[in-house]
């Protein structure tokens, strides 16, 4: 169970370069990355966060994992606060981020295990974990070559599966099917289902994504993420009710840019 | 516990990756292994070479038929009088022609007979090593004639010799073999100090700046792991690649005595086990201590390029430090031993001068290392998870 609790973050952006031979610089603009992210994603559900690009999505899962400190807020696993008690909270969570470099001169296994390691599980219980997961990820032919010349499909199964090494009860996943095909994404979804279901352990499971077919087949629950803000939340079928729409893309656009135009220009860029 | 077990599995998978990247550690240790004996034969080729022109007492002489007294002398002396190149000068700035040259006036012997002090000119080109060292061994044949003939002449008037040496000058020499080798061998640490940052470099840029470039160290920071447990794993791994380089690099210099062709240089260059060790208790803690400070500088990095071209700063210092003992004639100074790896320099030299160092002269650089691996890794631990995210 994963609450999120109006949660907001800026950042100052990168400054423009100067002009010419003047010393003068222009302030770099703070950009609201996170205004109001506010939802909570429960046991045994797939929840979804579609948003169109910088809306906000990897920011918010980078402060459920600890890695950046809100400004306002609040997040809290299974119970546990974030901010206060970041490791045991990550221990409680598989997270595949943004970014999912693998270590090129390991084996896929040996990549799995090293964070298993880093969990603090035993040698033999993160190569026994190493196996049943590249068995239900349908990797186990990768499993003793080196990660280097993995495919994308591949090396997403990996990074998975090393994100999942210590069987986390949430699983938070940044575009996962970010540059898969669709027999790999279909592979994911499959495993997904798997681990929301009570044989698979019932997860809770969050997952980002700009692609709306995914959010349609897979998720039990939606917040659609727009400006930095969770502008709606529902089941696919509550959103296209709300939105009078037989298209959930068409939906999507409704409310994820409907409420932009409302905020007009204030999003982005204010001035520090 | 959790800590350790952490630190424990993130050093033995940074040893395993490194292991695993062939070419760049056969590159480090090939270097290693080999910068010693190179450097040894490279030496005893140039001491060897010094050595035969020093024993071949031949000197060149231009005008040699104006000057028959002096032939005689020289042939007496039993040295070979060879005839220079017409063109000698112009040779010898092009550093053709090495050895240093005697011009005979053409009136020399009239000269002579006559009483008067004619002119020998003695050339050399002083930017020529070779040159510059044979030239006061003919300086002082030359010096011989002259005291032969004054001696002859006041022989004649039936005065004593003895009446022209007022003293005797005796030259006694405090320098022990080794110390006048350290002139030589004195280039020795700088290598070695060389071969520990070039062979700690790679591995610290890699577990750093080049997870960053990979894409691996957020993954890496979403572990329920404690910064300082990471940073210490990949710390422990860039020291262990630094320090197994020092290892080679010195103990590679005790087979390497068998291959000098010099005896002198043999004779100079004393370095037996007790001295490897020696080296290897000062270069121990720099290597730790540089490994830190690398890593400082790399983790800011976002590409394994951008912390080449950081890091530049710092091989500079290090290469640079140990030149201030060239440049500067005052010799050891108490402060030297604050600076990393002046310091280090200078207590190599003192173990190849033959002289041990004690306790309290590698106390300080013992703490100054200490202090900048503390440092280096606490600004890593603190930057790590910062630097995950951009």
């Amino acid at each position: 169970m994963i609450t999120i609790e109006h949660l907001a973050r800026s950042f100052k952006a990168a400054a423009s370069p100067r002009k010419g031979w003047s010393l003068k610089r222009t302030p770099a603009p703070v950009v609201h990355a996170v205004r109001d992210v506010d939802f909570a994603a429960p046991d045994g559900r797939i929840t979804g966060l579609p948003g169109p690009n910088g809306a906000g999505k990897t920011a918010t899962l980078r402060m459920l994992a600890g890695l950046i400190a809100p400004d306002a807020g609040r997040i809290t696993v299974d119970g546990v606060d974030v901010a206060s008690r970041p490791l045991e909270a990550l221990a409680r969570m598989g997270v595949l981020s943004d970014s999912r470099g693998l270590y090129t001169r390991l084996t896929a296994r040996e990549n799995i295990v090293y964070y298993g390691a880093l969990q603090g599980m035993t040698r033999d219980a993160a190569h026994h974990r190493a196996e049943s997961l590249a068995r239900m990820l349908d990797m186990y032919a990768l499993l003793e070559r080196r990660t280097d010349g993995f495919s994308q499909g591949e090396r997403m199964k990996t990074a998975l599966a090393r994100a999942l090494v210590h069987d986390p009860a949430n699983i938070v996943l940044d575009e996962p099917t970010n540059g898969l095909d669709v027999v790999a994404t279909r592979a994911l979804r499959e495993s997904l289902r798997f681990l929301r279901s009570p044989e698979g352990g019932g997860k809770c499971i969050v997952f980002s994504t700009h692609i709306m077919q995914e959010v349609e087949r897979l998720c039990d629950s939606v917040v659609v993420v727009s400006q930095g803000l969770s502008v709606a939340a529902g089941t696919v079928a509550e959103l296209l009710e709300r939105t009078g729409q037989q298209d959930f893309e068409e939906a999507f656009v409704k409310l994820a840019f409907a409420h932009e135009d409302a905020i007009g220009t204030i999003g982005k860029g204010v001035p520090a | 516990m959790k800590f350790l077990s952490v630190a424990l599995a993130v050093y033995k998978k940074e040893i395993i990756d490194a292991l695993r990247d062939r070419r760049t550690m056969l590159i480090v240790l090939v270097t290693g292994v080999l910068m010693g004996p190179l450097i040894l034969i490279a030496l005893s080729g140039f001491i060897a070479s010094l050595e035969s022109r020093a024993e071949q007492r031949e000197v060149y002489v231009s005008g040699l038929d104006h000057g028959p007294s002096l032939r005689n002398y020289f042939e007496r002396q039993t040295w070979t009088v060879k005839a220079a190149p017409v063109d000698f000068e112009a040779q010898m700035r092009s550093s053709k022609f090495a050895d240093p040259v005697v011009v005979v006036p053409e009136d020399f012997e009239t000269g002579i007979l006559h009483g008067d002090t004619p002119v020998v000119e003695l050339v050399i080109d002083s930017a020529n090593k070779q040159s510059a060292s044979t030239a006061p061994r003919v300086a002082q044949l030359l010096g011989g004639f002259s005291r032969e003939r004054a001696a002859l002449s006041l022989a004649m008037r039936g005065v004593s010799r003895v009446l022209l040496d007022q003293m005797q000058v005796e030259e006694r020499d405090l320098a022990s073999t080794q110390t006048r080798a350290i002139r030589i061998t004195g280039m020795l640490p700088f290598f070695v100090l060389m071969a520990v940052l070039y062979g700690a470099l790679n591995a610290a840029l890699d577990t750093t700046a080049g997870e960053r470039e990979r894409g691996s160290l957020e993954p890496l920071v979403m572990n329920p792991a404690d910064s300082l447990a990471l940073v210490l794993g990949k710390w422990g791994a860039v020291a262990s690649v630094g320090m197994m380089v020092a290892l080679l690099n010195c103990f590679s210099f005790l087979p390497a005595q068998w291959l000098l062709r010099s005896d002198t240089l043999q004779a100079m260059f004393q370095f037996g086990w007790r001295e490897a060790l020696m080296f290897l208790v000062v270069l121990l803690p720099f290597a730790a201590a540089l490994s830190a400070v690398l890593m400082a500088v790399a983790i800011r990095c976002k590409s394994f390029k951008e912390a080449q071209a950081s890091t530049a700063f710092l091989i500079l210092g290090v290469s640079l430090m140990p030149m201030m003992t060239l440049f500067n004639q005052s010799g050891d100074e108490g402060w030297h031993l604050w600076v990393p790896a002046l310091a280090q320099n200078t207590l190599m030299t003192q173990v190849l001068k033959g002289e041990d160092f004690t306790l309290p002269q590698l106390a300080v650089p013992l703490l100054v290392c200490a202090l900048l691996t503390a440092g280096g890794l606490w600004f890593v631990s603190h930057h790590l998870r910062r630097a995950a995210v951009k």
